[in-house]
């Protein structure tokens, strides 16, 4: 039996899932046992969903033994644990964003969630529309990321709303390459993940052929202001941006692809929509 | 006279979201066709509701590795972008720009990592 002690976005949590996937990852046909114990943030859904899959590829079948009633009615709101054997509810509080597996191909299918799950969401009044846009377009170079450098068979995203809090988690998972086998690659050396996330998310550093690595670098100066958080989970390393600044530590054990967890403040009254003084006509 | 054609991302990539680094191909081999027949071309960004930079760097910002900045000035025009876009494009554009000039740029920036 394994048990998820209080799961939320900390470092000590993505440890757990961490450890939970190393414990289970050579099994074969087998029965593993899951329960949950206290708190688990809904949005951590996407990153239990790529382990658990995992485990599924090995014909591994998932007994989820224990769950507490709140954290399982939130599960069946956001359909997590439909793609379990349960039947899912209806979310009359509007608090949950969906559990979602999508292939990187299914680019157009993420556009239509992500206007229903956040654009089109009328309880969100706080939130102005260009905030809405700055977190949407925040969301899908996330995606694009995964799309590109991954190498993922799936996409795995949830979210939650925390009205209280005023927040909004949001978390892109896949179980593809990782940040420090595509740095790794393309310059020929061999980085810590750690170094290997600094490295990606400063700016115009990129792996590509092409031009680019921006993404990141907008996205971090988009959770500056906003007073939310980027946190990167990719093989062993840990990475979190916040407006106090960076940090990294490494884990006991590696995650198997990468997770992409981002937070947003919805009371955000910064203005997103400054006219800029870019001439168009001069701009090449 | 000169010879102009308009390109409508929307069309092109067959929605309002230019957020897909592969649409972004799209509009990049057709812009590339264009200038390469000799035609001027006008990029119409008109409906389009969200841009990422991972598009308009395929879009836009790889013409650099195969024009130099004066022939794309010469015959690239941007018409109906909104003003996110514009801030994007600008970075995208002055990104491209260093990295085509540069292409060591990025080795040494490994080995600032590596050095710390």
């Amino acid at each position: 039996m394994s048990e998820l002690f209080h799961i939320n976005n900390s470092y000590e949590s993505y440890q757990k899932i961490i450890s939970f996937y190393q414990q289970n990852k050579d099994l074969l046909f087998d029965d593993i046992h899951i329960s949950i114990k206290s708190w688990f943030s809904a949005n951590m859904s996407a990153s239990l969903g790529a382990v658990l899959d995992l485990f599924i590829d090995n014909i591994n079948s998932i007994h989820f033994d224990h769950i507490p009633p709140k954290t399982e009615d939130i599960l069946l709101k956001n359909g997590f644990l439909t793609f379990y054997g349960k039947e899912g509810k209806a979310d009359i509080n509007h608090t949950t964003i969906k559990y979602q597996k999508l292939k990187p191909t299914d680019g157009k299918y993420f556009k239509a969630y992500v206007i229903d799950e956040l654009i089109g969401r009328s309880e969100l009044p706080s939130m102005s529309d260009p905030l809405k846009e700055k977190m949407v377009e925040a969301i899908y170079e996330i995606f694009v990321n995964a799309q590109i450098h991954s190498k993922s068979n799936v996409i795995y995203t949830c979210g939650q709303f925390f009205p209280a809090k005023n927040k909004i988690e949001f978390t892109i998972v896949d179980t593809g390459i990782g940040f420090k086998a595509n740095v790794d690659k393309k310059f020929n050396v061999n980085l810590h993940a750690c170094q290997a996330i600094k490295w990606a998310v400063q700016d115009r550093n990129t792996t590509k052929d092409i031009t680019g690595g921006i993404g990141l670098a907008v996205l971090k100066e988009f959770v500056h202001k906003n007073n939310g958080y980027m946190q990167i989970v990719s093989g062993d390393g840990f990475y979190e941006f916040n407006k106090n600044g960076e940090k990294t530590a490494s884990f006991t054990g590696k995650f198997p692809g990468t997770i992409v967890n981002l937070q947003f403040s919805t009371n955000d009254n910064s203005n997103y929509c400054l006219a800029s003084e870019i001439d168009i006509n001069n701009i090449f | 006279m000169e010879e102009r054609t308009t390109i409508s991302i929307k069309n092109t990539i067959g929605d309002a979201y230019g957020v897909e680094a592969e649409d972004g191909q799209k509009v990049f081999e057709l812009i590339k066709k264009a200038i390469d027949a000799g035609y001027k071309v006008t990029l119409s960004f008109l409906n389009i509701e969200m841009l990422t930079t991972a598009f308009l760097n395929t879009a836009i910002g790889q013409l650099y590795k195969d024009y130099s900045e004066q022939e794309i000035k010469a015959s690239l025009q941007i018409t109906d972008i909104s003003e996110s876009g514009k801030v994007a494009l600008k970075r995208v554009v002055d990104t491209a720009k260093l990295f085509y000039k540069n292409p060591e740029a990025l080795r040494n920036s490994i080995d600032d990592i590596l050095g710390e």
